[in-house]
């Protein structure tokens, strides 16, 4: 009784004191702003302004069991370019470095949390789940298009190749995932046991894997359309070059840090930003360098150096633990920054222009995510509770997704304006959906140690 | 040249590395002072900055700009918890004046030796000759702990008394300083809008303070229900950020604004010991990121500057020898002191550090570069000045 009257109780106090800083931010929204100083001011309030909102909006929605990061991202959306216009398109791009630091934080957490162990002992299953998920999916979504596309006024201009090329895109993005939403949910309910340990092994090597399939689509697209009529094996080359040095820079990298664990410790979690910050800094570096001095297109990839970095501390050193206890120290400001700065990019305009081809296309995937988690599932011979419940926690879409369809756009301009649309518009769907059923089968299933 | 001197700050932090891993490595005395305070870090925000890898560029510092402003409302908050009103009644009344008198009179000196001297070597203009004046005398008249915090426990018991007085001026002597740089964002204001200085003061000051009043009231509010330490983390660092925005929006001094608010924080908020908890669990990252923030800035583009730096630091030296002279001959009661006690406030820490910094970030002007380079080399002076001038004071005393 006493517990319940304290909860209502904060709740009152969270939505009085979340309308005064709303106001006060309106006021000072509201005052010219002249100088550099007072723009760096407002990209300065509007970051703390977005912070306190989004932890205070999310202590709110707790209340009807929403996943802490849905009242983030759903803050980031009101405040975002396409609602409010609080955080303008400018001042999202100026959090930008400050978003990649997040990231790099974040992967280096979902490589934490891989154990040898439990992916050995869930290979079956995480491998079945990965081709499954990979093959249903795709299937599901490139046949919706060829055979329903026509039927939508959104693409109707495009013609039956460039439908069929849209069609491939879309399905292979549609494979793409979110560790990063995946790894907040699992850290925030402290969820544990096989099936949180088959999703985060999926969820995390379908992101590598999503590289090496959109680079084949890439290719095929470009047959489709008329362009080269070749594979050309030059750019697997060039893609699996990059993958390899990404993950031979984490392994170092991994290797560093439980060196200085073992020999310093003091301030891990200032370390890791160092390092954070370095590894965002050197890859975009890098990038421009091997470009300029040696005409080699070689882009190293943050996420994935993160990403086996804190794979090789977690499971090739005895500092595993130490470094996880130190990442989820400073995790809530990260999660809170990350995932309000994601919702603001969600892309609302993109969901009013074409938001019945959305949906339709949300619940093909869904459909073919179920199919496949399912037959995955079945085979492997998981629980049937699993089988039938695991479509739930491969929802959710983010970032990676957004930067394929961003190339797509470059590559091939004839579609592009289209299938940007259309995958912003799907991502807003499955990154407000996805964190909620993620959560709500991990209570299911009575994985989640916090509810 | 850049090549060789990149190449040399890598070896030198390869070395602060090495020492940080294998501790048992043996320094002399103005070595060990020098990393164990963390000076290093401004070499590693050099070698990030512009002039050699380019890591930090102006671009790259402005995407950080909401970390830059949560240094300095972190240590705007941490300066402010100094200053709770129950504890700092518990030293005689006297301490405090030393503190003030002694921090008062260094910034007379150096202001006026540096408003007479910078124009023979920079051409400024008259409101930013005076804004650079106040800004290098406030960071000259702050003073750190660091140089005690070295000391071995037992040399330290032999001098409780003095090195008591030491620790409590070294802790509060920033006080006016700050409060005169706060002034400073006026004339900021009066350069552009054309505004009377005085009225600006006035009714600037008002509003900041019924602004900080109105944020120091969320904060009781935050803190009225229990959290735990990740949610007090992130409420402080959004509220730090948040409080450091107001003040720019309304030119004023980031670190100044959130001064206030640590002040009315420690004195009214009655969880204010777990406040403190979170802003002293990091105080070591938070001022090693802001020492490679602003070595960024750093530019050793002249001679001069190295000359310059030894005169503003030697007029430092004077101020705060002569206050120590004169706070030792204040009340019968501060006789007991050593007269020499300036030798034991030479270093200068955090406070010095936020202030160049948020003058860098809020009235940087052509030649502020260049003014915070030779504000950071005396720094590196002083670092090494410092310990030899603390022992020997602390060994004249009886």
């Amino acid at each position: 009784m006493v517990d319940l009257y304290q909860r209502k109780r904060n709740v009152i106090t969270y939505i009085l004191t979340l309308l005064v800083v709303t106001l006060f931010a309106l006021w000072l929204r509201h005052l010219d702003i002249e100088s550099s100083w007072q723009k760096a001011g407002m990209i300065n309030f509007s970051f703390g302004f977005v912070l306190l909102a989004a932890y205070m909006s999310a202590q709110i929605l707790k209340i009807a069991r929403l996943p802490l990061i849905s009242g983030y991202i759903i803050v980031g959306i009101i405040v975002g370019p396409y609602v409010s216009g609080f955080l303008t398109d400018d001042m999202i791009a100026s959090f930008g470095f400050i978003n990649d630091v997040a990231l790099s934080f974040i992967a280096l957490t979902a490589g934490g949390a891989l154990h040898l162990q439990s992916l050995k002992k869930r290979r079956k299953s995480i491998i079945l789940n990965i081709l499954f998920l990979t093959l249903v999916v795709f299937g599901f979504v490139f046949m919706f298009f060829v055979f329903m596309g026509s039927h939508f006024s959104f693409i109707r201009n495009l013609s039956s190749v460039q439908i069929m090329a849209f069609a491939v895109l879309v399905g292979v993005v549609a494979v793409a995932r979110s560790p990063s939403s995946a790894i907040a949910i699992i850290s925030e309910s402290r969820a544990s046991g096989p099936f949180t340990e088959t999703v985060l092994g999926v969820t995390v090597a379908m992101d590598v894997l999503i590289i090496v399939l959109f680079t084949v689509a890439l290719t095929v697209v470009r047959i489709i359309l008329g362009g080269s009529g070749m594979l050309d094996t030059q750019v697997f080359m060039a893609v699996s070059i990059e993958m390899a040095v990404s993950f031979f820079l984490g392994a170092l990298l991994g290797k560093g840090i439980s060196f200085y664990i073992d020999r310093i410790r003091h301030d891990l979690p200032l370390f890791l930003l160092f390092l954070a910050f370095g590894v965002t800094k050197i890859s975009m570096w890098s990038d421009n360098f091997m470009i300029s001095y040696f005409d080699i297109h070689l882009h190293l990839e943050p996420l994935l150096i993160c990403m086996s970095a804190g794979f090789v501390v977690q499971n090739f050193s005895k500092t595993g633990t130490y470094f996880m206890e130190s990442l989820d120290r400073v995790s809530l400001p990260v999660y809170v920054l990350f995932f309000s700065l994601a919702g603001a990019s969600l892309n609302f305009d993109a969901l009013r222009l074409c938001w019945l081809l959305t949906l339709c296309l949300a619940v093909v995937r869904v459909t073919g995510i179920f199919c496949a988690t399912w037959l995955a599932g079945t085979v492997a011979g998981d629980p049937p509770l699993h089988n039938r419940s695991a479509w739930m926690a491969y929802i959710t879409q983010a970032g990676v997704a957004i930067g394929l369809a961003q190339v797509a756009e470059r590559e091939f301009p004839e579609i592009g304006m289209y299938l940007t649309t259309v995958i912003l518009a799907l991502i807003f769907v499955n990154q407000v959906a996805g964190p909620v059923t993620f959560k709500a089968v991990l209570n299911f299933l009575g994985e989640a140690k916090i509810r | 040249m850049k090549i060789v001197f990149a190449l040399l700050i890598i070896v030198f932090l390869t070395f602060s590395g090495y020492h940080l891993t294998f501790r048992s490595f043996k320094l002399p005395l103005f070595a060990r002072e020098f990393y164990l305070t963390g000076t290093e870090f401004l070499f590693l925000g050099l070698l990030l900055g512009a002039q050699f890898l380019n890591l930090l560029n102006t671009e790259t510092l402005r995407g950080l700009e909401p970390i830059g402003a949560l240094l300095l409302g972190w240590i705007g908050l941490l300066f402010g918890f100094q200053f709770e009103i129950a504890k700092l009644q518990r030293f005689p009344l006297d301490f405090f004046k030393a503190a003030i008198l002694e921090s008062l009179l260094t910034f007379v000196l150096v202001f006026f030796s540096v408003y007479y001297t910078l124009p023979l070597f920079f051409e400024i203009p008259e409101v930013k000759h005076i804004v650079l004046s106040l800004t290098l005398s406030a960071a000259a008249a702050c003073t750190a702990q660091t140089g005690l915090a070295l000391l071995a426990p037992d040399f330290i018991d032999q001098h409780r008394k003095t090195t008591g007085l030491l620790r409590y001026v070294s802790s509060i002597d920033g006080l006016s300083a700050l409060l005169i740089f706060g002034m400073v964002f006026f004339f900021r204001k009066s350069s552009i809008t054309g505004f009377s200085w005085v009225g600006d003061l006035a009714l600037g000051t008002v509003f900041i303070l019924i602004i900080s009043a109105g944020l120091v009231f969320l904060y009781i509010v935050f803190m009225s229900s229990h959290r735990d330490e990740s949610e007090l983390a992130l409420l402080v660092i959004a509220m730090a950020v948040l409080t450091s925005g107001v003040a720019s929006i309304l030119h004023f001094s980031p670190l100044v604004a959130n001064f206030f608010v640590g002040f009315c924080l420690v004195n009214l908020c009655r969880q204010k010991e777990r406040l403190f908890k979170i802003l002293v669990g990091v105080e070591k990252p938070v001022y090693l990121l802001l020492l490679v923030f602003i070595g960024a800035y750093w530019k050793l583009d002249s001679m001069w500057l190295v000359v310059l730096a030894a005169a503003y630091c030697f007029c430092r030296f004077v101020g705060k020898f002569l206050g120590g002279v004169i706070v030792t001959r204040l009340s019968p009661e501060m006789n007991d002191y050593p007269p020499h006690l300036g030798f034991g406030l030479l270093d200068q820490g955090g406070l010095s550090l936020a202030i160049l910094f948020d003058f860098q970030q809020g009235i940087s002007c052509d030649v502020s570069t260049s003014v915070i380079s030779l504000a950071l080399l005396a720094i590196i002076y002083n670092e090494f000045l410092s310990p030899y001038l603390l022992v020997r004071l602390l060994k004249e005393d009886k």
